[in-house]
């Protein structure tokens, strides 16, 4: 039914376009100097105002038009604007290089869009930062960092000190697709989540999809994280770098071929371990802490209709305490794309994507030798297809095929050991998804923006798949061969979103969409690990889905230097997913059987003030929100707040250009304390004290506020060489913020309990220092 | 695996100084509940049943004992059966009923007209083999000593355990439960490290050692994983699933004990 309806909206375009003859303007937009691809920039003909697109994401724009003389114009925040005249008689393919901007200053705040593109396009819900302006935001000991800056953002939420995960309009820490470079990266985080994989110097830009995701994205429910590799400069090379007090930076890029190809390195390391080292106290000596993560990525244009990228990720941590116990893990990623112009109108894009995350660690005490391994390897194959119908009028179709392969864990046992050798069966899927959407401006006041995915996902063998009943005993099991199909899910997904342009400055927005979601990770703590599980749905456990819709308002004021947006949601989610009372997740051939089902409830209204221009820049955000679980065998089948659930939640950002050499910048974050189980009485068991629980999550945390500062200080620009001091302090006023609160009898006076809070940072200052050249 | 998790912690510690205090937190009252307890073991009877009810977070620990309850004991296996008699408020005691390896006991406990009632079957014992000594480096980055019980596991039956220590006759109050799930038919060494107390060479070690079903796993494996000091990584805390019906806290258990005094060195 799906294949027909795609089939008939096909035609029904295709009719639409063979109406009138047109002509096509079309090309890649670059940057004059640097030679690197803007996506997003904006293009249209002047004469034509709702002909407005922006680049896509390999830099490619395309406008067609019936026979003329116009005016192309193409602007970029932070690049000279231009127009070029054009006399479309016939089909032109049109290279445009961009100038940036002179002066620094317009430099500190610049969005990679056109002044008013938040309220023009159709798209909602969607949020973009370019790492030019993540810059100058602080962050714990200094490291740069896009995931934790996104956390700043309305309706994204950080999941508390330690921890780069977030939750995105109440969603969980897994319902966030993380993308790098197309690959899915499945841990974002270093050094158990103080710090996030993406390294600053290589990234160009994110973007963030918290609803009114377009079609060609899938597989989680809150939110899709797109993050793009920088390609390099193709004129010249150039090298950076940045040393701190965690991490050594560098970094590299230069030509392949002169404006043909380039390639960009960047790696970094952190030294803690270093210092460990040198200490003469042996137990501490003998730890380990560090990690380490490379991006490289290389591009090559053959013509103007054929360019080819490879991006690479590969990063790992490393953790070891006395010998006794280590863990290492990390990602890989490797992207291979291949741009094709089939003619000016059709733009495609082939990927081969391979992704893996895998961790290892190793026990050894009293004789007990243990290993324990576990992996996770997608081979993704994609096709994008773009085809600019017309002015205003743009289709957007492909697949994506996406093979998973689950090792959920090995263990390793030297034969003194207290345990069995075991090998859990491998897991493997196949993740299909099919889409088409519909970019169209039916007139200068309305933009849609509607389409179809259709997701696939087949369980395959080769494996045991067993049944479960009420209270999780296994009642049946099946075993299937290598290739057998063990039972498919199908979910159409539709999206929609519609934006209506009230004047110049103001617009309404609404949209729909749905998202399924096949993989879930399963952890039953409270914060996140490197060591928790990804599961692929199966006979017992279903695709998790999710609906949404919002409105919103947005406006502009002042000539778009103040950007003002309201965005309320209402999400209702299927087939959600907790844990049975002692769950039992680590090495359980089981692990289904430990899950308890049920549904989810998120709502909330966001408000987002941002001044783009100026001296001073910044932004205000504030998220009003609730989210509620409704699980079959969890607080007697009532709803409850989730985890994440936060009523208020509040950033401020505010960065200030007081001279050419110094910029000054500071962060305040407020949040309702998450939601926590505390006990509500007392008893005795065994002689020792428990605790009695009444209902789940109905307790906060304390609320959760800090504020962060940073200055930066300019060195004196030599020829070429150019560098920077960065000073911040992390919780500048020192604030205690629980990281966890503990019940336990007094020590000092066994006949009384008390509670014990731990909070984690207090001033944590740092100082970078940045070189180019 | 309860160690690993809050080693990853103590890593970042290392570097950056986890703020600990006290603090008030406004906690609901409740209405008290039933708590029972109860045992019966293959070592001399009499097995004592303490029946007692919860408090408020905030009162001192001191739980009312439940007196006047209807306590019955029966080995369902031989059918020998025991009207437990109040050796002192909440203890109730038995007089016949004996401890054996595979049977199978009930617990019918009456308070106030409403009836709560508990099976359990005590497992084959498995011999506490040795107990020796190792260090290991403690989440404040001290050196600590631990005890290792070690023991033979016997193959192809699930077998679950649970370990206690008293230190110079004090009870050191964190809970071992393991279970062979992973080890079945393996030598076992276990450690035991502690969370809340420390010993030093030449202190008196009595640790016990008891085999007991998987219902009293899961309720000390769960009860383990919300406790004070494993708070750091635990799971959302819940009340763990009891094998006493009728709705009270607690649990009935049958297994075998064994207790092994050593100095610790």
């Amino acid at each position: 039914m799906i294949r027909v309806t795609l089939l008939l909206l096909l035609s029904s375009i295709g009719v639409n376009v063979s109406a009138q003859t047109h002509f096509t303007v079309s090309g890649t937009i670059r940057d004059k100097k640097t030679g690197e691809i803007l996506i997003g920039a904006s293009v249209s003909l002047l004469e034509i105002p709702r002909s407005g697109i922006a680049s896509n994401a390999y830099g490619f724009y395309s406008i067609s038009a019936p026979p003329g003389k116009y005016t192309l114009l193409v602007s970029f925040s932070g690049y000279e604007p231009d127009s070029i005249p054009v006399r479309l008689d016939q089909n032109i393919g049109l290279p445009v290089d961009l100038a940036t901007a002179g002066g620094a200053l317009t430099e500190v705040v610049v969005s990679a869009q056109k002044k008013n593109e938040n309220v023009t396009r159709a798209l909602m819900g969607v949020q973009k930062l370019t790492t030019r302006e993540i810059r100058n935001v602080p962050v714990l000991f200094g490291e740069k960092d896009v995931l934790k800056t996104i956390q700043l953002l309305p309706g994204i939420q950080f999941a508390g000190d330690g921890n780069s995960g977030f939750y995105v309009r109440g969603g969980g820490l897994d319902q966030n697709l993380i993308l790098l470079d197309e690959a899915t990266v499945y841990n974002p985080s270093h050094l158990l989540g103080f710090f996030s994989t993406f390294n600053s110097d290589a990234i160009k830009d994110i973007t963030v999809y918290k609803g009114g995701m377009p079609a060609e994205y899938g597989g989680r429910l809150s939110s899709v994280v797109d993050i793009k590799m920088n390609d390099g400069n193709n004129k010249e090379y150039h090298f950076g770098g940045g040393i701190g007090l965690i991490s050594t930076r560098l970094n590299a890029e230069g030509p392949i071929v002169k404006d043909r190809g380039s390639f960009s390195i960047s790696g970094r390391r952190t030294y803690a371990d270093v210092f460990l080292k040198i200490s003469p106290d042996s137990s501490v000596n003998q730890n380990s802490v560090y990690f380490y993560d490379l991006n490289i990525k290389a591009n090559y244009r053959f013509d103007e209709n054929n360019r080819v990228y490879l991006s690479g990720y590969f990063g790992r941590d490393n953790l070891s305490f006395a010998n006794t116990f280590g863990i290492d893990y990390g990602n890989a990623t490797g992207t291979a794309r291949w741009n094709h112009v089939f003619n000016s109108r059709l733009f495609s894009n082939t990927s081969l994507i391979y992704s893996k995350y895998s961790y290892k660690i190793k026990i050894n005490s009293a004789n007990n030798d243990i290993g324990f391994t576990s992996n996770i390897r997608d081979v993704n194959l994609k096709e994008d297809l773009q085809y600019f119908v017309d002015a205003g009028n743009k289709i957007d179709f492909g697949f994506s095929v996406i093979h998973h392969a689950m090792a959920p864990g090995i263990i390793s046992a030297s034969p003194g050991s207290s345990f069995n050798p075991l090998t859990l069966q491998n897991k493997y899927s196949l993740e299909n998804a099919l889409y088409i959407s519909h970019e169209w401006s039916p007139s200068d006041r309305w933009h849609l923006n509607y389409g179809l995915r259709a997701s696939y996902f087949l369980v395959l063998g080769p494996g045991k798949f067993y049944t479960y009943d009420s209270s999780g005993n296994t009642k049946d099991s099946t075993q299937y061969n290598s290739g057998s199909i063990v039972t498919t899910y199908t979910n159409p997904e539709p999206r929609a979103s519609l934006s209506f342009q009230i004047n110049q400055t103001s617009s309404l927005k609404i949209s729909y969409n749905r998202n399924s979601q096949v993989l879930h990770l399963l952890s039953n703590s409270t914060s996140s690990n490197p060591t928790d599980l990804w599961i692929p749905s199966s006979n017992n456990v279903k695709p998790e889905i999710a609906d949404q819709e919002s409105i919103g308002y947005f406006r502009n004021l002042r000539d778009d230097r103040y950007e003002f947006s309201v965005e309320a949601y209402y999400k209702s989610m299927q087939n959600q997913i907790d844990y049975r009372n002692g769950a039992e997740l680590i090495a359980n051939e089981n692990v289904e059987s430990q899950l308890l089902f049920g549904k989810g409830r998120a709502y909330g209204l966001e408000l987002f003030l941002k001044k783009k221009a100026g001296k001073f820049t910044g932004w205000i955000s504030y998220t009003l929100s609730r989210t509620e679980l409704k699980i079959d065998g969890i607080n007697r089948n009532n709803w409850y707040p989730a985890k994440q659930d936060r009523t208020h939640d509040v950033s401020l950002v505010g960065i200030y250009q007081a001279s050419p050499k110094w910029t000054l910048s500071a962060t305040w974050v407020y949040y309702t304390g998450s939601a926590v189980t505390f006990p509500n009485g007392k008893y005795q068991v065994g002689g020792m004290t428990a605790f009695y629980y009444t209902e789940r999550n109905a307790y906060r945390m304390p609320a959760y506020h800090r504020m962060d500062v940073a200055a930066t200080l300019q060195g004196k620009k030599k020829k070429k060489f150019e560098s920077s001091w960065t000073f911040s302090v992390y919780n500048l006023y020192g604030r205690e913020n629980a990281y966890s609160i503990i019940f336990q009898n007094d020590p000092d006076d066994p006949s009384k309990t008390q509670a014990v809070q731990y909070a984690l940072f207090r001033f944590v200052p740092s100082v970078t220092y940045n070189f180019k050249f | 695996m309860k160690r690993p998790t809050l080693l990853l912690l103590a890593i970042c510690a290392l570097a950056i100084a986890a703020c600990k205090k006290v603090i008030q937190v406004d906690l609901n009252s409740v209405a008290p509940q039933i708590v029972i307890e109860g045992e019966v073991t293959n070592g001399p009877a009499p097995y004592f049943v303490r029946i007692s009810k919860t408090v408020d977070f905030s009162a001192s620990n001191d739980y009312p004992p439940v007196t006047d309850a209807v306590v019955l004991l029966t080995d369902t296996t031989n059918g020998i059966s025991d009207s437990m008699v109040e050796a002192s408020p909440g203890l109730y005691k038995s007089i016949e009923v004996g401890g054996v390896p595979h049977h199978t006991y009930r617990l019918d406990v009456t308070i106030e007209g409403k009836q709560y009632t508990a099976l359990s079957t005590m497992p084959e014992r498995v011999k506490l083999d040795s107990v020796t000594f190792a260090q290991n480096i403690g989440f404040d980055n001290k050196l600590e000593i631990n005890a290792v019980a070690g023991f033979q596991d016997p193959p192809g039956i699930a077998d679950y355990y649970q370990l206690s220590e008293t230190v110079n006759s004090r009870l050191i109050p964190d809970i071992f439960v393991l279970e062979d799930r992973l080890s079945d038919g393996r030598y076992i060494r276990y450690p035991l490290y502690n969370d809340s107390a420390y010993f030093a060479p030449g202190d008196t070690l009595r640790l016990t050692m008891n085999c007991i079903d998987r219902n009293i796993y899961n309720y000390f494996f769960q009860l383990m994983n919300v406790a004070g000091n494993n708070n750091f990584q635990s799971a959302t805390p819940t009340n763990p699933a009891t094998n006493i019906k009728g709705g009270a806290l607690g649990y009935f258990s049958a297994h075998t004990t064994e207790k092994v005094d050593i100095i610790v060195y």
